[in-house]
């Protein structure tokens, strides 16, 4: 691992150039909370029994909105899980695997490695496509 | 640097640092009118594609109307129906303007400055954030966006909310993997994260649009799908839903919903421009002249002053064509239905991108970084090569016209 370590551009950035990003957040934290309070401040409050009520196309609400759903998107969350941990994966990947010489046994071992895990990714994706996880009709 | 000035600054208080602050300050508020003129933008944009007028009361052009809005919705009644869930009804909105604003600091707005041209020493980085994940923060941000969306939805107690929060979930978590495996196709043939160096490797190699085309095509698609925008607009489609999630917010709440779809267009439309389009680059080709990316120091005080300023020009105005093309794609195509959207992420779209994610590698294996738009041609033939074999859903298929109730000939 030496030799990716002194092949990859040098560190410039420490944890000061993280402090932008702290004054962004803050920024934007800032003007969140501005809005949630202007508008808490300003403006009418009247409150009424048949206003108070959610929209349900101008009906009486039933029941609760708060109800089971399909068991589709549980699932298909779950596929997600699986990708996006995959792709997370493989973008450190992708940094060091160029600083490899190209065409070296070593370029193809990186290669190869991540193929397979790729690959095994591809196994559970076709599993969830004959299940019918994407499917929504 | 400290010598120059009369106080003396602490160690941490980089001349980068402070540029980036102020880059940070002024790109903000320029987002923030973005995202006010981008609701004028489609609006006129609207009406001329309907053959309307358009808003043309609130002063010249209705160039005021924006301004009228927002002191209007300040204005109104901050209304919360019976049964909501009140600390999630209440952040939603800000979990969700908030991740689309926060975006903005990974985005280099100009290149390099070199301080010698004003007596100073150093270069530093006209961008807000000058780190070495930047791609990689862009995309965490964007993808926060989908608590608001989601929590807004199941906060408010109303069942329109609550299928749209359910919706949007289901398709930002989906095109989501998309868009991170196209992008992974850049950060191999850039070799870095940082998205001041992606300029740089396009000015050499030119633009990773003419390089890659596909995944340039579906990570717009993807983009698309991720700011919920036409024709992934299935949350808050109004013709079902009557306004998805925010159906029950009112006030500066529900504006902040559409100032985090602006936003998030203007910040996504950005993206696509520095990591595709070549950021400042005003030559697509890999030979040429092209901007440099640090003002040479032969061009003095002037021309480091101007040269951001052309560079800053140059990026704004490929965003503004990103925007512009984003409306008249909502204004144009009609609306996908909820499995076809699905479909098109995890049959279509994660296939495709895995094709060119292999096909990269493969260039990359070889060392021909600067010859990728054979691999990008390569990847555009496997995927139409391969599209026959996958299986093919039977149900909704198209119905032919002849013979059918909806032919114009009669059977």
């Amino acid at each position: 691992m030496d030799h990716i370590a002194s092949t990859l551009a040098p560190v410039s950035s420490t944890l000061d150039s993280y402090l932008p990003v702290v004054l962004i957040v803050v920024m934007a934290v800032g003007f969140g909370a501005f809005n949630l309070v202007a508008t808490e401040l300003i403006g009418p409050k009247v409150a009424g029994k048949v206003k108070m009520s959610t929209y349900e196309s101008g009906m009486d609400p039933i029941g609760t909105a708060r109800q089971r759903f399909h068991v589709r998107f549980y699932v298909l969350a779950m596929t997600f899980l699986l990708f996006d941990v995959e792709v997370v994966f493989l973008y450190p990947w992708a940094v060091a695997y160029t600083k490899v010489e190209p065409g070296s046994p070593e370029a193809g071992l990186y290669l190869g490695r991540v193929l397979f895990f790729v690959l095994t990714s591809i196994v559970a994706y076709v599993y969830a496509w004959r299940k019918g996880v994407f499917r929504f009709d | 640097m400290t010598d120059l000035l009369p106080i003396s600054l602490p160690a941490w208080l980089t001349p980068q640092l402070l540029v980036s602050a102020l880059v940070i300050v002024i790109v903000l508020h320029v987002a923030l009118g973005a995202a006010a003129y981008g609701i004028w933008l489609e609006r006129k944009l609207s009406a001329w594609v309907q053959d309307r007028v358009g808003p043309n009361r609130v002063g010249p052009f209705g160039l005021l109307q924006p301004i009228a809005d927002g002191l209007k919705l300040i204005t109104k009644e901050e209304f919360r129906p019976r049964g909501v869930d009140v600390a999630l009804f209440s952040i939603a909105p800000f979990l969700s303007v908030i991740p689309a604003m926060v975006g903005i600091a990974a985005i280099p707005w100009a290149g390099g400055l070199d301080l010698s041209a004003f007596g100073l020493e150093g270069v530093v980085r006209l961008q807000g954030a000058d780190f070495n994940l930047g791609i990689v923060f862009l995309l965490a941000s964007a993808s926060l966006g989908v608590y608001g969306v989601t929590l807004g939805g199941w906060a408010s107690n109303s069942k329109y909310s609550f299928f749209g929060g359910l919706r949007a979930g289901a398709q930002m978590i989906s095109y989501e993997i998309p868009m991170g495996i196209c992008l992974l196709c850049v950060v191999l043939a850039a070799g870095t994260l940082r998205m001041d160096e992606v300029i740089r490797q396009q000015t050499d190699h030119g633009w990773f649009l003419l390089h890659m085309p596909l995944p340039a095509i579906m990570f717009y698609i993807c983009m698309l799908a991720e700011a919920n925008r036409a024709p992934f607009d299935l949350a808050e489609a109004e013709s079902e839903l009557v306004g998805g999630w925010h159906t029950e917010y009112s006030s500066m709440k529900w504006a902040s919903f559409f100032l985090a779809e602006y936003i998030h267009v203007f910040v996504g439309s950005a993206f696509f421009a520095v990591i595709f389009m070549g950021g400042w680059s005003v030559n697509p080709l890999p030979f040429g002249p092209d901007l440099p990316d640090v003002n040479p120091a032969s061009w003095g005080a002037l021309g480091a002053i101007l040269l951001p300023l052309i560079q800053f020009g140059v990026l704004m105005g490929k965003v503004v064509l990103m925007v512009a093309l984003t409306m008249m794609v909502r204004w144009t195509l009609p609306r996908f239905r909820f499995d076809q959207l699905m479909r098109l992420a995890w049959e279509g779209l994660i296939p495709a991108s895995l094709v060119c994610l292999l096909v990269t590698s493969a260039v990359v294996y070889f060392g021909k970084q600067e010859f990728m738009f054979i691999g990008g041609l390569a990847s555009i033939v496997l995927v139409l090569l391969g599209r026959p074999f996958l299986p093919r859903d039977e149900t909704n298929r198209r119905i032919g016209m002849i013979g059918s109730r909806f032919s114009p000939v009669s059977a």
